[in-house]
Order: C-alpha cells, then sequence, then structure tokens
C-alpha cells in the first residue's frame, strides 16, 4: 500500500483521548503511510487537573503521560519524516513544548523544532466572555477553543512537533492539510470533517461499534481484534475529499456505517457544525465504500467563518459527591440489596431528596427507570448511593452508613468502594474572535 | 420491532448537552424511524431517565436521525449523581432498546 501521489497530506490518528494506547500511534507512523500524526489528549474536563497542576508549579500543568506517549514515537517520527501535532500541552502548552524539546535531545534526536501555540486560556478576558447561563461558584479556568490556523503555520516554519492547550479537536487534524487545500471553504470543510472523523481514534475504526441487529450477535470484533485495534487514518486531497482508512495489516471496520456514526458523534445541528475555523454543513457528506478497510469521502460544505469563539469555564462548587457502593452476592441478593437501599434512605434521611441518588448496579444504575428488567434476577449487585453534600464530613458520613451496613444491615454486604468527588461543573461562553490574541512560540531544551 | 434491529446509534456529551445518533439501515427504515420517533415520542421514551426538552435533525442523504437533549445531563460530567462517570456513554440504548408497536398496513410493506 502507498500513498497517493496527489494527497496533499496523509494524517494518522494516533490518540483519543489523555490515557489512550500509545501503540497505535507507533503502528501508525511505522506504516511510512502518513506526514503527519495528530494525538488528542484534552477532553472537556481534562484540563481541570491541568490547571490545578500549573498553580502549583509554573513548569507543570500538561499532559502527566505525555513523556510514556512521546517517548517511543519522538524517534520513530523522526526516522519516518513524520510530524506530531498535539494538544497534550493542556493548560500550559509552552512548558510542554520545553519539556519535549529537553526529551527530545535527551533522546540524541536531531535538532527538532517545538512549536507551542499559546493564547487558549482566556482567564484574563473574564469580562469578554458571554456565559450561555448564569453559574455560582469559583471559576477556576475558562479556556477558548482555537483553530487550526496557527498550528498550520508552525507546520509550514517548519516544526516537527506542535503542541497546543485547548483548540477544537478537528482543527488538530485539519492543521495538516491547510497548506495545500484548494481556497475554496468547501474544501477546508472537507479537512476539518476528516479532523471530527478521526478525532476519537478508534471509534471511527469498531471501536465502541454497535452494529444494526447487535443485541442478538457476539460484538463485532473479537477480543483480540480490539485489543490490537488499528487506528484511522486520512489521505486528504486539495479539494477536501480524503480516503479514509485503516493502518495497513491492522484489525478494524471502517465502513459507510461506522463512518456515519463518528461524523454525527456529538454533532448538535448537522447542517451546522460549529467549528473556530468554519461552520461545517454535513448534510451532503457521502461515504462509498473503496475497499474492505476504505470509504471515500466527499460532500461536505462550508458556510462562514463563527464570529465568535466557544469557552469552557470551570466552576468549583461548594461541597462534595460522595459516590459509593456496596455489593451482595448468593441467593436472595437482590431482596437484600433492595432491603440495604430502603436501611440507607432512613439512616440519610437527613440529606434533602435532590440531592441523593440510590440505585442498583446490575439493575438500574445505568438507564434508571428505562432499564429493562430480566426475567432471571443477577446472582450478585451492588447498591449504589450518589450523594450531593455540603461538606466533606458530611460526605464522609454517608460513606460511613454504607459500612456500617456490613454490621448492621441485610447479611453479607461486601466490596465497599467510595469515591469522593470535588463538585465541579462545566459552563459554556462565547468570547468575540478578535479579542482572543494567540502565537506561536518555539520549545527549548 | 426494537429500534437497535433496524439501527445503529452512538451516544455523546457536550457540557450539560446529551445526543444520541440513529442511522437506519436502508431508506424505507429510516422513513419509518423518522415518522415513529418524534420528539415528543422521544421524551415519552426517555422521560423515566432524565428531564430534558428534545431537539430533532432529519440527515436523510446519511439515514440518520440526531436527538439531542440541552438538559439530561446536568452540570456535566463532574456533577453526575449516577454510579461512576459517563454513563451517557449507554444511553442510545434508551433508543436502541425501544420497542415500536407491530406495523400495519404501509408500514409492513415499507419495512418488507
Amino acid at each position: 500500500m502507498e500513498r497517493p501521489a496527489n494527497a496533499i497530506c496523509s494524517v494518522g490518528a494516533g490518540a483519543g483521548f489523555a490515557g489512550d494506547r500509545i501503540d497505535p500511534a507507533l503502528d501508525l507512523v511505522r506504516s511510512g503511510l502518513i506526514d503527519t500524526i495528530a494525538l488528542e489528549c484534552l477532553a472537556e474536563r481534562t484540563l481541570v487537573p491541568a490547571i490545578k497542576a500549573r498553580a502549583d508549579n509554573p513548569r507543570a500543568g500538561f499532559d502527566p503521560r505525555w513523556k510514556r506517549r512521546l517517548g517511543p514515537l519522538l524517534p520513530l517520527a523522526a526516522q519516518y519524516g513524520c510530524r506530531v501535532v498535539s494538544n497534550l500541552g493542556a493548560a500550559n502548552p509552552l512548558a510542554a513544548a520545553h519539556a519535549i524539546s529537553g526529551l527530545c535531545q535527551a533522546l540524541r534526536l536531531p535538532p527538532q523544532k517545538v512549536a507551542a501555540l499559546v493564547g487558549d486560556d482566556v482567564m484574563g478576558l473574564q469580562d469578554r466572555i458571554q456565559w450561555a447561563k448564569p453559574w455560582q461558584g469559583q471559576l477556576i479556568g475558562a479556556h477558548a477553543y482555537l483553530g487550526s490556523e496557527r498550528m498550520a503555520q508552525a507546520l509550514a516554519q517548519g516544526a516537527q512537533v506542535v503542541v497546543t492547550g485547548r483548540v477544537a479537536d478537528s482543527a488538530l487534524f485539519a492543521a495538516p492539510a491547510r497548506s495545500g487545500l484548494q481556497a475554496s471553504p468547501h474544501a477546508l470543510a472537507g479537512a476539518l470533517t476528516v479532523g471530527h472523523l478521526l478525532e476519537c481514534g478508534g471509534q471511527l475504526t469498531g471501536g465502541n461499534y454497535e452494529p444494526i441487529g447487535g443485541a442478538d450477535k457476539p460484538p463485532p470484533l473479537s477480543a483480540e481484534q480490539y485489543a490490537r485495534l488499528g487506528y484511522p487514518l486520512a489521505h486528504v486531497y486539495a479539494d477536501g475529499t480524503a480516503d479514509i482508512l485503516v493502518a495497513p495489516g491492522a484489525p478494524g471496520l471502517v465502513d459507510a456505517l461506522t463512518c456515519t456514526l463518528q461524523l454525527l458523534y456529538e454533532v448538535h445541528d448537522p447542517a451546522h457544525y460549529i467549528t473556530p475555523d468554519l461552520i461545517v454543513d454535513f448534510s451532503n457528506i457521502q461515504f462509498e465504500v473503496t475497499g474492505p478497510q476504505s470509504v471515500r469521502m466527499h460532500g461536505a460544505r462550508g458556510k462562514g467563518v463563527p464570529p465568535m469563539l466557544k469557552v469552557a469555564g470551570f466552576v468549583e462548587q461548594p461541597g462534595v459527591l460522595a459516590d459509593v457502593e456496596i455489593g451482595f452476592a448468593g441467593e436472595g441478593a437482590v431482596a437484600r440489596a433492595r432491603c440495604a437501599a430502603d436501611v440507607l434512605r432512613l439512616r440519610l434521611d437527613a440529606l434533602p431528596a435532590h440531592a441523593c441518588q440510590i440505585d442498583w448496579v446490575g439493575l438500574d444504575s445505568v438507564l434508571r427507570g428505562c432499564a429493562r428488567q430480566s426475567a432471571s434476577p443477577p446472582a450478585e449487585l451492588r447498591v449504589h448511593i450518589s450523594a450531593a453534600c455540603d461538606d466533606a464530613a458530611t460526605a464522609q458520613w454517608v460513606e460511613d452508613e454504607v459500612y456500617a451496613l456490613t454490621l448492621s444491615g441485610p447479611a453479607g454486604g461486601c466490596s465497599v468502594r467510595s469515591e469522593k468527588r470535588p463538585r465541579l461543573a462545566v459552563v459554556d461562553g462565547l468570547i468575540d474572535r478578535q479579542s482572543v490574541p494567540t502565537e506561536l512560540v518555539w520549545g527549548q531544551a | 420491532m426494537r429500534v437497535g434491529d433496524i439501527a445503529s446509534g452512538r451516544s455523546g456529551d457536550k457540557g450539560d448537552t446529551l445526543d444520541l445518533s440513529l442511522v437506519a439501515c436502508d431508506g424505507k427504515h429510516y422513513d419509518l424511524l423518522r415518522q415513529y420517533l418524534t420528539t415528543e415520542r422521544v421524551r415519552a421514551i426517555t422521560a423515566p431517565c432524565f428531564d430534558s426538552p428534545v431537539l430533532r435533525y432529519e440527515v436523510p442523504g446519511l439515514k440518520a436521525l440526531k436527538f439531542v437533549f440541552p438538559q439530561a445531563l446536568p452540570g456535566g460530567v463532574y456533577a453526575s449523581m449516577h454510579a461512576g462517570l459517563h454513563w451517557q456513554k449507554a444511553a442510545i440504548w434508551l433508543l436502541l432498546d425501544h420497542r415500536m408497536p407491530h406495523l400495519t398496513g404501509e408500514h409492513h410493506a415499507a419495512v418488507g
């Protein structure tokens, strides 16, 4: 398999979230088919621990897994002439760029140009942010979603690595295509569509995929195939059409249905998908199957550049969320678990009803009242309680009351698991793109 | 007929908003789902799990329907009162597991 001569860029998806597998990116680079590997490592909420880490240490605040991911990747990327683009800079892309430059030196690689894109942190521009709705609590961070233009500039200036904080995920993958695209907005729309398709890694190639009629069949891939799932790559053409494939030789499913599901994933109005670079209309997109693991995508339309950038704000609210479970097993487990839930309701009567959710893991803890109950009850199950508590002491009391069931509740309460989480809300806002200055800064070892 | 026998789907989230995508196996079944899964009906189907208005988008070219629930995940992922994080990864089964009533006449012909 070879790279098509008329492709303007060939980009691989090496990660779809901060904790994603390391090896799929290495396989993609080794294929020799791609000139850029993009790593999406920054979910909406992933910024929160990074913001806190940066507050404690000005040289921290980027993905703590960076070395595990880039240590094996950078030497291969240098060997194959493959550029790396990632948002693993999180809350501190400049510190990440310096650290990556240092790693390149430690790995004895030829000198690498590492660019940081800075400017997404808009905490200092709070008076310019229009929040979608009022919120209560303390704002601990606010980051605007930046587009692909600056990243494309960095690549044009010879960057081998581009590291960012908050950018639109699709922009990470569109950036390497920008310099070769036709001037038409529809061409850019195509590149952004490729980005949206690739941004979740294995979710495009058969991961998290329920086929039609899947309830009566085994999963569409075997355990061995899921364990070695190939991640996607795209050959992008100047008009914004693209071939979508799975890493050669790796297991994976790429067809019109898997592509359509990923196209619509986390999109609201499919005719009006807002990215920082362009509003994209997916209505006329078509996926044409071109091989057993390859699809040609075309038909994306651009609908103009949005005047505003989206802002994600993180608001810490007072209190703690207690999330506690206790297990029951053996014959009669369901009746004992139901009784244990009633005991908890009586013991925790002082908590406001709206601040407390009690259900059964194994029966209804996910889909609640919509869960379909089977005729045969589960052999083992867990009572779960989540309680929004005003303070840490109340959360501890909730955990203690669950533990007390092991001595003073129905028989066999076991395997208590407890998590206490800060109460944190993600709030949406908008900011005028003209008021968000961005720049490229080069990393120094 | 189970929705998941004629369509595939996936759930996603952004902040407070849950989104569910359905992609039908063919044009006839897309028309059937489009007629059956009105916003009122989808709100009734999902009501035992969460309370939110629902917006619906049609994408006939991809045989797809998109349902967006702006208030299904109040406060976002961290504020969830469900066990653990990300219950919504399974929310598409709210629709996939729904049984549509037996079809008659024209619908039968449509489904073949």
